[in-house]
């Protein structure tokens, strides 16, 4: 089949575009003025930011500074303290850590948190075609997952997080990375386990979802858990007047439960870059106005697939988010909408296999503890070049299209506790009738209080 | 040749916006209104102020817009209320600011709390059976003009600090505010006089600094506990409990549901009080413009009358 290209495809330079630019802009302006104040004397100072020296000092002084810097260094270096590190001290009275009673971490160095998520199941099929690893998926008790959460600041270069997964059969590390804090240029660097940014839904954890199970869409196109994988992510805030975030990351193309469309189980081993998983987003945020917001995301993803040599996946995605907040009046309402839809194309042996998979969902939080939810989902199946449907190799029973629609209502007694009553219709057309199911889920959230991403 | 077009006019507005100059030395953003307006007072032309939430949000629960971080990657300084008023929201931003200057512990970074004689610390085992509890004490320390000057003390030496040669035009600016401030306090506590020993219902812990400020007694509050809302036996109680007392007046900040308040009122009776969570930044209202307003809304329900 000449039509099968053996050749990375577009997809592939797309990627690799974002990621150059974002890597390539570490060149890019500062978009604020150089301050034309000297740094106060206390300032620690980061190397990495890129300050204009202030106005006052001659050249000649300047060197003379480096000079001495130069040689305190190498004198530092002779009696090298081990053990940890301490925080810059900035100022007399600004760093809060020494001021007792005014912050509640005092010196507590890691942000702990657990949370538990438990659910009661019903389904009317003796297999259920949950693809999600946290979805309730037999029937009575499951306990979706026991997630530790550890947060803290390293250094002032350097934050870590982590996201352990316990379960009643061991440990997960879902997602440990570190993230930069003073890259210059608007740079920021994850390096470790993480989440892709790949559309909206796949970087969050339960805790911050609407519904009690995961789309099937990604459980199908990336796995039970989500995209991600050990790697290394570069994002860059543009300085455009508006919001644009340019990211691109490269990560480890295996897992089944994590890379299911790329390398999957299988152990191939990393010969060159085109081995990896490759991840490009952009995002953009529209404040329509001070109680309607939008987000809108287009990713695309393109790896390696274990169907034969050189043979590759892409997934391209967008990613929609509309969110009505009245904060100009009194009103606990909340109205959100979000969409995401996901095409993915397979090379494999002789045919190039396509597919497309999306979400829709709506919720509204009509007091200060209720909200209710509806979700339409549909996957269709795998056709080849010719248009036909043919069998998919990773789901081979998926021959027609599956729609599944879900709606809830969710009582929060506060932010830390949540529960949660899902009813879902689920018409998987190779089956001979549509499948029901009614979860009843329980949130419990302990710990120190986490910032919630938007 | 059209897309040739669209990249030149993109790459124009770039180096547009890259380029654009300042206009002013420092540019500060505040988490409330309250602090944008005292940076503002004390900072007059030198300073640029933003503040990320508006006067009519509840500052406990703001949303990370992306729009706001992008505010924190332009900014010099950051001012925060602090005992974890912000918890919810502000650390998201400060990350996703990519803008080391405005970090923790960086003099980017100022934390207000820092200057006020903070109330309400709690004492003994700290969880949140106590509802929506700040361990750190009570974090609504802006209503009390006393509080409000110490912190603007604290926003000028930050100023003066990171920005040094406009120091002596803050000073100024400070001696100024201080000025105004402290005379119209003086007739504020004279118009407010009776407000001493009355007692008072409020919706949320917010009356702390009030009263410490104007003497008047919280007997009740319609939140059974910080952040848990209003249910009817609660409700019940603080009723019975404002007749019993004889309840002067009931606080509700604009942000929050006023219905239950409303009904108390009507049958305690009392008036009902809406005051305003922060100074209306944006509209270009001043601190002392903001207390001097609420201070009106007070003196109105001494005499009886609601709003």
């Amino acid at each position: 089949m000449s039509t099968v290209s053996r050749r990375p495809s577009d997809a592939f330079f797309v990627v690799s575009v974002v990621t150059l630019l974002s890597t390539a802009s570490a060149a890019a302006q500062e978009t604020s003025p150089p301050t034309q104040s000297p740094p106060p004397a206390a300032d620690a100072g980061t190397p990495g930011a890129a300050e204009a020296p202030p106005a006052e000092l001659s050249p000649e002084e300047l060197e003379e500074i480096q000079k001495a810097l130069g040689a305190d260094t190498k004198s530092a270096q002779q009696n090298a303290p081990t053990g940890t590190s301490t925080a810059p001290q900035s100022s007399p009275q600004g760093n809060t850590l020494s001021v007792p009673g005014v912050t509640s971490s005092g010196t507590n160095f890691l942000d702990l948190s657990f949370i538990l998520d438990v659910a009661g199941a019903a389904f009317s099929s003796k297999e259920p075609l949950q693809t999600g690893g946290h979805d309730p998926t037999k029937n009575g008790f499951n306990l979706q997952q026991l997630e530790l959460s550890i947060g803290s600041v390293v250094d002032p270069y350097f934050r870590f997080d982590s996201n352990l997964v316990f379960s009643q059969f061991g440990v997960e590390i879902e997602e440990a990375y570190g993230t930069t804090l003073a890259l210059p240029a608007n740079l920021q660097v994850r390096a470790g386990q993480f989440l892709t940014k790949f559309g909206r839904l796949n970087p969050t954890h339960p805790h911050a979802w609407d519904f009690v199970d995961q789309p099937f869409a990604i459980g199908r196109v990336f796995g039970s858990e989500g995209n991600r994988g050990l790697g290394t992510e570069v994002s860059w805030l543009t300085p455009l007047p508006w919001y644009v975030e340019l990211i691109g990351s490269a990560t480890d193309a295996t897992g089944e439960g994590t890379a299911r469309s790329f390398l999957g189980a299988s152990d191939e081993r990393v010969l060159s870059p085109l081995d990896l998983q490759l991840t490009g987003v952009v995002k953009q945020f529209f404040p329509l106005s001070d109680n309607v917001s939008l987000m809108w995301g287009l990713s695309a993803a393109t790896g390696p697939n274990a169907s034969g040599y050189r043979n590759r996946t892409d997934v391209y995605g967008t990613d929609v988010y509309l969110r009505y907040r009245p904060i100009t009046e009194a009103s606990t309402t909340l109205i959100t909408f979000q969409a995401e839809g996901f095409y993915r194309r397979r090379q494999v042996p002789g045919d190039v296999l396509t597919d497309f998979n999306a979400y829709a969902q709506a919720a509204w939080r009509f007091s200060q503890r209720w909200a209710t939810a509806a979700r339409y989902e549909l996957g269709t199946p795998a056709k080849g070049e010719g248009g036909a449907t043919v069998t998919d190799p990773l789901d081979p029973e998926w021959t027609k299209d599956r729609q599944r629609v879900s709606a809830n209502v969710t009582f929060w007694p506060t932010e830390f506790s949540r529960l949660r009553l899902q009813g879902a219709m689920d018409r998987a057309g190779w089956r001979d009738s549509p499948d029901y199911s009614v979860f009843l889920a329980l949130e419990l959230v302990t710990g120190a209080h986490g910032a919630h991403a938007f | 040749m059209r897309h040739f077009r669209l990249l030149a006019a993109l790459c124009a507005a770039l180096s547009f916006f890259a380029a654009a100059p300042a206009r002013a030395d420092l540019n500060v953003v505040t988490t409330v209104p309250d602090l944008a307006a005292l940076t503002k007072a004390v900072g007059g032309e030198h300073v640029q102020v933003q503040s990320l939430a508006l006067s009519s949000q509840d500052p406990h629960f703001v949303d990370a817009k992306p729009n706001l971080a992008l505010a924190l990657n332009r900014a010099d300084l950051l001012i925060a209320v602090g005992l974890d008023l912000e918890i919810g929201w502000l650390p998201t931003l400060q990350q996703g600011a990519r803008n080391p200057k405005i970090l923790v512990n960086n003099p980017g970074f100022l934390n207000a709390s820092q200057f006020a004689r903070i109330l309400e610390i709690p004492q003994g085992k700290v969880d949140r059976s106590l509802g929506d509890v700040h361990p750190g004490g009570n974090p609504h320390y802006l209503y009390d003009p006393r509080e409000a000057l110490a912190v603007a003390r604290g926003i000028t030496d930050r100023l003066a600090q990171l920005d040094p040669k406009n120091a002596a035009a803050y000073k100024a600016n400070l001696a100024k505010f201080t000025d105004e401030l402290e005379k119209a306090r003086a007739g504020w506590e004279q118009r407010l006089a009776g407000m001493k020993g009355a007692p008072v219902i409020a919706y949320h812990k917010t009356t702390a600094y009030l009263a410490d400020w104007l003497g008047f007694d919280s007997i009740a509050f319609l939140e059974p506990k910080p952040g848990i809302p209003p249910n009817p036996s609660h409700v019940a109680s603080v009723l019975a409990q404002a007749r019993q007392q004889k309840a002067r007046m009931v606080l509700i900040e604009s942000y929050y549901p006023d219905t239950t308040a409303k009904l108390v009122a009507s049958k305690i009776p009392a008036p009902l009080v809406i005051i305003h969570g922060g100074t209306d930044f944006r509209a270009g209202e001043t601190y002392i413009q903001h207390i001097d307003e609420l201070v009106g809304r007070l003196e109105k329900a001494l005499a009886g009358k609601g709003n």
